[in-house]
């Protein structure tokens, strides 16, 4: 490796062939990171093909090649999360305590979908195709959708989510909860949606 | 003494997903699942939450590779 006229890091061959064959082999794993996050398969080839560019610039700093799994996740988490950032997209304004608040379980309960069930709340999401749960998900906001999605896939602890995201442990805690709380809310909207339940309306406290 | 006055409902429903994802550790720990003991109604709504939990994960699915991405990348990368 050397620096070069224009202060630019070059890769010689030999350290370009490195990385490859250290980062490659986890492409299907980001790939399908990648389309979790944005259902959308050219934006994700793109935040892939992102990714390992920008990897590659970084690859230098890179001090422990055993971590290159979780940094390659965290790169493309913090790209993730910066293009909706610079698209201006809303991040969760809305009121934390009505989210706090809001409760599945007892909606179902309070709606009661299936009378005669005596398993109504497993009998409630069972109805949910696979891409109405995908969708919900989708619905989050980046910052709650990013933790999520690597828990359910990638198994991180909270510890690693918190050097992923950059952000302390609370933070992490605080955004999985209400990013299940938002996930709830949103299969809660599709449910009414399909005519699943009564649109049955919480009295105002 | 009544174990489930020193954790609310409501404080335990907010630690519910730290406590499905191990995430909760010595005291937090103890004081939730005393309440969880003691409380009937919290323990339904846990079971609730951890089986929605299994179904959102199970849905997600693997995402087949688009064909040559690996190629169309390495030349990117190789500029």
């Amino acid at each position: 490796m050397r620096q070069g006229a224009a202060g630019v890091i070059e890769m010689d061959s030999e350290s370009q062939r490195r990385f490859e064959d250290l980062a490659l082999p986890h492409l299907k794993s980001l790939y399908g990171y990648a389309m979790k996050l944005t259902g959308n398969a050219a934006v994700a080839e793109d935040l892939v093909q992102e990714t390992f560019l920008k990897a590659l610039q970084a690859f230098p700093t890179l001090r422990n090649s055993l971590h290159i799994r979780p940094w390659l996740f965290q790169i493309l988490s913090r790209l993730a999360i910066d293009r909706h950032r610079t698209e201006n997209r809303e991040v969760a304004t809305e009121a934390f305590e009505d989210l706090d608040r809001f409760s599945l379980y007892d909606l179902i309960g309070q709606d009661d979908p299936f009378p005669y069930s005596d398993r109504l709340h497993d009998d409630f999401v069972a109805q949910f195709r696979d891409e109405e749960v995908r969708d919900a998900l989708r619905g989050l906001p980046e910052a709650y959708r990013v933790p999520l999605v690597l828990l359910y896939t990638e198994e991180m602890s909270y510890r690693e989510l918190a050097e992923v995201l950059g952000c302390p442990v609370g933070t992490v805690m605080s955004r999985l909860h209400r990013g299940r709380k938002i996930l709830e809310r949103e299969l809660w909207e599709c449910a009414k949606r399909r005519g699943l339940v009564k649109t049955w309306t919480p009295p105002n406290d | 003494m009544d174990t489930t006055k020193r954790l609310s409902c409501d404080d335990t429903v907010r630690q519910f997903f730290a406590y499905l994802d191990r995430a909760l550790t010595g005291e937090p720990l103890e004081a939730l699942e005393a309440h969880l003991h003691a409380c009937l109604d919290c323990c339904e709504k846990l079971e609730f939450s951890r089986k929605l939990d299994a179904f959102v994960r199970d849905r997600l699915g693997d995402e087949p590779l688009p064909e040559r991405i690996e190629e169309r990348i390495r030349r990117r990368i190789r500029g």
